[in-house]
């Protein structure tokens, strides 16, 4: 059962990736970043829930929790940035915020 | 030499060792200082309530990193942390600059964060705990030094705590984000913010000890290319804060270069700049602000010579620029010295050498700043400015005292940092509480 679970959690690092360079739509990139942050989520449940047969540990459990809640907190401070970049910008294009040279 | 937790309790979720009171102390102090400086530089914004609350939660968030015992309080306080510095960082959101720099530095840390997250867990998939005595003592089989899974794993941590402390490729939002954010928040940042990563590199790479030798070889190599990044751009930079962000990053490489060493010799001289860098750049950060709340620009060309008009704030960002730059008898240069002591005692000459080109390198554009902003006529079209006001003043001055202090008696701290790299490398003391011993 292991090895299914890992493999769709490594294809959804790979479409995360690929949303990331190739979408210059600020809130798809942050849908990106939630996906990434769920290919991770799977991968904890899954090793805490069928690392060993027959015994789920609690902890990963948990920290897959945490990593919920702390992606929901991430998310709005992004949406509040993209809404003031709105204000500011007018747009949401990721190539028309190219004024600073970073 | 482990502070805390007494050696029988299991499953504790802090480890404070003398290694994490190395950071601690540094983020404390300048927490402090910049605390008391934002009271008069952030009095013409609105919004303070937030802005407080915030402060306070990134420096718990910062604090609570370098004590954690397992991933899971690592994890839940890395992110309170950097939610934290998101918001502080697009403080004043109706600019263009720190919005479009937040969002940089958002998209990039978080896809950073999430990276981590999947390292954690193929870690946890392989050690079956998230206890770090407890990850070191199962990585400890030599079988799996060549497991992919292991090195996928690390390989996540690196890019997850490299974006952090911004180690070069990865370094591209700090340049960015470092000036955006209010002058008090960019001294934290600067200052003590990117030694979080730092400090987890420094953890893993001492926990993982079949992957010794790769690691030390991965993070030197990084350390040379940061280093070279941040001296030579920063030597074409014309904004001071911009230039303060990029001398950063050529720091973090020297830290680097140190911790991948890995004697007790280079690990505490590391430790050591680590903090001398918390005083030097939060000063630096700091004095910027106070030049530019005075004057509204941070145009180097602007400011030449105002520092003959805001006489106390100038003494001050000399003393940070000359400690920075490696003067004797100011901090920088002991910890600059010993990093270099360190590499010649393991016959590094090679790299020795690049690392002494780069201080010299780094010690140019530090002189031709203090020339400039201190000893130049000022423009004719400067403003009329004001001396900063007294909270600004009393923050700067803690930092400076200390920079002076150190430099002129190094032996407290040096025999601290001594003691915090052989905590380091101790790794029969850390898992002692999992053990029962």
């Amino acid at each position: 059962m292991l090895e299914p679970i890992i493999l769709c959690s490594v294809a959804l690092i790979a479409v995360a990736l690929y949303g990331f360079y190739s979408k210059k739509h600020m809130i798809k990139m942050i849908i990106s970043i939630e996906i990434l942050i769920n290919a991770a989520n799977i991968l904890i449940v899954t090793f805490g829930a069928y690392r060993v047969p027959g015994y789920v540990e609690l902890l990963p459990q948990s920290l897959a929790i945490l990593s919920i809640s702390s992606a929901g907190g991430v998310t709005a401070v992004a949406l509040a940035l993209i809404l003031a970049v709105y204000r500011v910008y007018g747009t949401v294009d990721v190539r028309k915020l190219r004024r600073l040279r970073g | 030499m482990l502070v805390y937790p007494a050696s029988s309790l299991l499953h504790s979720s802090f480890i404070v060792d003398m290694v994490s009171v190395f950071f601690i102390l540094p983020i404390l102090l300048v927490g402090l200082a910049s605390s008391i400086y934002s009271t008069s530089y952030m009095s013409r914004d609105t919004g303070l309530n937030s802005y407080y609350t915030l402060l306070s939660a990134m420096i718990l968030g910062m604090i609570g990193v370098v004590s954690a015992g397992d991933f899971f309080t690592f994890f839940l306080f890395w992110e309170i942390m950097s939610i934290s510095s998101y918001a502080l960082v697009a403080f004043r959101k109706d600019r263009w600059e720190p919005v479009e720099a937040g969002f940089k530095y958002l998209v990039m840390s978080s896809a950073g964060s999430a990276l981590m997250l999947s390292g954690i867990a193929i870690i946890y998939g392989i050690a079956g705990t998230l206890n770090f005595a407890g990850i070191a003592l199962a990585t400890r089989t030599p079988t799996l030094v060549s497991d992919p899974w292991l090195i996928l794993a690390i390989s996540f941590l690196i890019v997850g705590f490299g974006i952090k402390a911004a180690i070069a490729p990865m370094h591209t939002w700090l340049p960015d984000a470092h000036p955006a954010a209010p002058s008090p928040i960019s001294s934290l940042l600067s200052g003590v913010m990117i030694k979080t990563g730092v400090y987890g590199l420094l953890r893993f790479y001492i926990l993982f000890q079949p992957l010794y030798a790769y690691w030390g070889m991965t993070l030197s190599i990084l350390a040379f290319f940061t280093m070279f990044i941040g001296n030579l751009t920063a030597m074409l930079q014309t904004d001071v804060k911009r230039l303060l962000a990029y001398s950063s990053i050529a720091q973090i490489g020297y830290v680097t270069f140190a911790l991948s060493i890995g004697t007790v010799q280079s690990i505490s001289a590391g430790l050591l700049h680590v903090f001398n860098h918390a005083m030097m750049k939060g000063l630096l950060f700091m004095a910027a602000g106070a030049l530019y709340h005075a004057t509204g620009s941070r145009d180097i060309s602007i400011l030449e010579g105002i520092g003959r008009r805001m006489k106390l704030t100038g003494v001050l960002f000399s003393i940070g620029l000359l400690a920075i730059a490696g003067i004797p008898g100011l901090n920088g240069f002991i910890s600059e010295l010993l990093i270099i002591f360190a590499s010649i005692r393991c016959e590094l000459y090679l790299q020795t050498a690049i690392l002494i080109t780069n201080f010299l390198i780094s010690v140019a554009y530090y002189l031709r700043l203090l020339q400039r902003i201190m000893l130049r006529e000022p423009r004719s079209d400067l403003p009329e400015v004001e001396e900063a006001p007294a909270s600004m003043i009393a923050g700067m001055v803690i930092l400076a005292t200390l920079c002076v202090a150190i430099g002129v008696y190094p032996g407290l701290l040096i025999s601290m940092a001594e003691l915090a790299g052989r905590a380091a490398l101790d790794i029969g003391s850390y898992v002692a509480p999992i053990l029962g011993g």
